[in-house]
């Protein structure tokens, strides 16, 4: 009794902790993006100031995600399943939110961004987590591209398909063999000492793999190639 | 950007409307208010409290409300937006958008009564922002007109809507059939409802047309069926807390009590902070004679309750049985009086139904005297007031004063209950066996029998001035039914059925439509979700001057 009091008192204040970390976070992104969007017009993007700046707005980013990302599963391992909440959303509507997302982050470091979309398709899915994994994929594509990135969600026979393309020279092999033993299911994890992107994409597959229709689930994969010639991001949802 | 993004040709002006930021951290207070400044706002009032929140609610209209959740100390943020709509502090087309720092499990539990319009999970950015406000804007236009008949409880009409929303509302559409299945529980047609909900589990799995479909079962009495079909869907989803109520519920009409208490003590660690649920969870551990449970369910119960405009009395009065059982009439006492205090403004029932909870406090810790005295109190005080209150009330009473040996009011309770209910064949049997109880079996058939006989001769004579044309009679006669009997369900119809015709022949009137709707409001209070009802309100609203075709006419219900 004790025990399990002890433990619920250490879960209330984690995550009154995580609550008030995450309010500072977001308080600080949204200054930055402010100052940045503030600063556009004027400012030369090859102003050294200016880049430091957009540099800090993509490690808050990195810094934010990872945080949601742990805290959703802590939350997941702490009680078995995440409160999961699928709706019937447009595609359009999440292309949207991922382009507003990165909207600032993409133009200080002045990358073309491109979107294609139905904008009759409406599938359902966990709308909060889908938005998240794909505009963490976006920040991601924002370190390897050279100047492009291209968004696409569009239907292919059952499922939805959306896609992180960029133009720069490719994921290293070490990462489309961590995206592969990701996705393989054998692999019990990922190594989290041997590379950074791990995290982002367990929880990617994670949640790939709660979305279930009819005995199929959603996926996640890495490959080169794509329309941009680089790096491509692929999450199917049933 | 080059893309299809901006495709939307129906903007929104966001920039005119009134805006409510409500959270306990003023550097949240200040993003969303920047943000909110992006959007073109100007006027943006904040609040850093459930209370300041109610304040200005109270003297401003909102058309916009972004609120977080979690506000520290007081009320949170589901009890602020409980009040507001309680309160009408919020316009029909008022946007209340429910923030938190996590996803919650609030919001995919399903049935709470109040649901904001979006749950945003923060941190919020414009362009999420953006796009949640344009979609719960446009729901609310496809939604208006439908939610205004359900307003007005005309739910064939809503359900009509809903048909001729669904070919436009493509993104809209699952949420149509939902509310359709809704309209139809509400209007006695579970068929159509089991359609609707059918319809939607052709397309894709929802938790809550599954659990719709079991709930149709639970009510049909197919109770090891409904049973299975919410495990099922709790094992597909352990956060739908809705199947836990409901399983609960069927686990009560199977007469397991064990396994709805077990249940309702899962959902209850699951979501702890309804003042329903905890209130049941103690209701039932009573029953099982769980003491400690059902005191930590009703003192948790009143402590939620504490900030929330949906407390009731019910958690002091099961407090106050707590304390006899626990033999400490004392504190019971105590409780009675509080309860009293705190809601014997909106409850008129209240010196009532304390003074049966003293009455069973010390019947059950044996003082006996005391229970007699309480007994005898409860008499003076039914001669001095006509009014009844609920059956389960009036039932518990007459059991009551039956056992510490008060006579004449347990009889004319019991008496009341029949002649409002003179053709509820079960609820007949549960008064016969207070009767028999009592050693009054044989007298309390007779009873029974001449209380049958009153209401239905009462209902025939009507029936009858109604088939011979004279509406007018008809309609006197069934006003005076009503006061003989007012908790009559099937004279409350035929008095409303009776007015109906009386306007349709004589022309709409509007003293008598008001009647109408004050008579079927009141049964549908009795018992909700009666087809009768949802029919007689679709003839009665189509009668309204402005309105068009009127549906065949049905002869008001005979005795036979």
């Amino acid at each position: 009794m004790d025990d399990t009091q002890h433990s619920q008192q250490l879960a209330l204040f984690l995550a009154s902790t995580a609550h008030d970390m995450k309010n500072s976070i977001s308080v600080l992104s949204g200054t930055l993006e402010r100052l940045l969007d503030g600063a556009a017009p004027h400012t030369d993007s090859a102003d050294p100031q200016f880049a430091q700046m957009a540099q800090m707005l993509y490690q808050t980013r990195r810094l934010n995600d990872n945080l949601m990302q742990l805290l959703a599963l802590y939350k997941q391992v702490g009680q078995p399943e995440y409160p999961f909440d699928v709706q019937p959303i447009p595609a359009i509507e999440l292309a949207e939110q991922v382009a507003a997302l990165g909207r600032v982050l993409l133009q200080s470091r002045g990358i073309a961004f491109a979107v294609e979309v139905d904008p009759e398709l409406i599938w359902h899915f966990d709308e909060d987590l889908i938005v998240g994994v794909v505009s963490h994929a976006v920040n991601n594509a924002v370190n390897y591209t050279r100047d492009r990135i291209r968004l696409v969600l569009r239907q292919q026979d059952e499922v939805l398909e959306i896609r992180v393309e960029d133009n720069g020279a490719g994921y290293p092999q070490a990462l489309l063999d961590a995206g592969a033993e990701a996705m393989s299911g054998v692999a019990s994890g990922i190594d989290f000492r041997t590379n950074s992107a791990g995290l982002g994409l367990y929880f990617a597959r994670e949640v790939a793999r709660m979305h279930r229709h009819r005995g199929r689930h959603g996926a996640v994969r890495l490959e080169n190639g794509g329309q941009l010639g680089g790096g491509c991001f692929i999450l199917t949802l049933p | 950007m080059n893309s299809p993004l901006e495709r939307k040709a129906e903007q929104i002006d966001w920039a005119g409307k009134n805006y409510l930021v409500v959270d306990d951290f003023i550097g949240v207070r200040q993003l969303l208010r920047e943000s909110l400044r992006s959007l073109g706002a100007r006027n943006i009032d904040q609040a850093a409290s459930g209370g300041e929140a109610i304040a200005l609610l109270a003297k401003t209209r909102y058309d916009v409300v972004l609120c977080d959740f979690n506000l520290g100390d007081g009320k949170n943020g589901q009890q602020v937006l409980e009040e507001a709509r309680v309160r009408h502090f919020l316009l029909p087309s008022s946007v209340w958008m429910m923030v938190s720092a996590e996803k919650s499990v609030e919001s995919v539990m399903g049935a709470a009564e109040h649901q904001p319009d979006a749950y945003l999970v923060k941190p919020i950015t414009e362009g999420v922002l953006l796009t949640r406000l344009n979609r719960a804007w446009h729901r609310k236009q496809v939604f208006r007109p439908i939610d205004q008949a359900y307003a007005e409880k005309d739910y064939l009409r809503a359900a009509r809507l809903c048909d001729e929303q669904f070919a436009a509302s493509r993104v809209h559409e699952t949420e149509l059939l939902r509310m359709k299945a809704r309209l139809m529980e509400r209007s006695g047609e579970p068929e159509k409802a089991r359609d609707a909900y059918e319809r939607v589990l052709a397309g894709r799995e929802y938790q809550w047309a599954r659990s719709g479909l079991a709930k149709i079962r639970m009510v049909n009495g197919e109770l090891e069926q409904a049973r299975q079909m919410f495990l099922g869907v709790i094992a597909e989803n352990r956060y739908y807390i809705d199947a836990y109520d409901q399983l609960a519920q069927v686990y009560q009409n199977m007469g397991k009590y064990e396994e709805a208490c077990t249940i309702l003590e899962r959902a209850t660690k699951l979501s702890p902070n309804s003042v329903p649920r905890q209130r049941n969870l103690g209701k039932v551990c009573l029953k099982l004679g769980n003491v400690a449970m059902a005191e930590k369910a009703f003192r948790k119960c009143i402590a939620i309750g504490e900030y929330s405009v949906r407390k009731t009395p019910d958690a002091y009065l099961g407090l106050a049985r707590v304390c006899g059982l626990k033999n400490d009439p004392k504190e019971a006492l105590v409780l009675l009086a509080a309860a009293q205090r705190e809601f014997g403004a909106e409850h008129p029932d209240m010196p009532l139904r304390a003074k049966i909870t003293e009455g069973l406090v010390y019947h059950e810790s044996g003082d006996y005297r005391h229970a007699r005295k309480a007994g005898d109190e409860l008499e003076v005080q039914l001669n001095a007031r006509p009014e009844r209150p609920d059956v389960p009330t009036c039932l518990e009473m007459a059991t009551l004063l039956f056992a510490v040996g008060v006579k004449d009011a347990p009889v004319e309770l019991l008496c009341y209950v029949a002649r409002n209910n003179h053709d509820n064949a079960v609820l007949l049997d549960e008064v016969q066996a207070i009767f028999d109880k009592a050693r009054m079996g044989e007298e309390g058939a007779a009873l029974i029998r001449a209380s049958k006989k009153e209401a239905s001769d009462l209902m025939n004579q009507g029936v009858l001035l109604w088939k011979t044309g004279k509406l007018g009679e008809a309609v006197a006669w069934m006003r005076s039914a009503r006061v003989k009997l007012p908790n009559n369900q099937r004279i409350l119809f035929n008095a409303a059925q009776v007015l109906i015709s009386h306007m349709r022949e004589q022309g709409y009137d509007e003293l008598m439509a008001a009647e109408a709707h004050e008579v079927l409001a009141h049964v549908d209070h009795l018992q909700p979700g009666q087809q009768r009802f949802a029919q007689l309100m679709e003839q009665l609203a189509a009668l309204a001057p402005k309105v068009e075709e009127a549906p065949a006419e049905e002869p008001p219900e005979s005795q036979t």
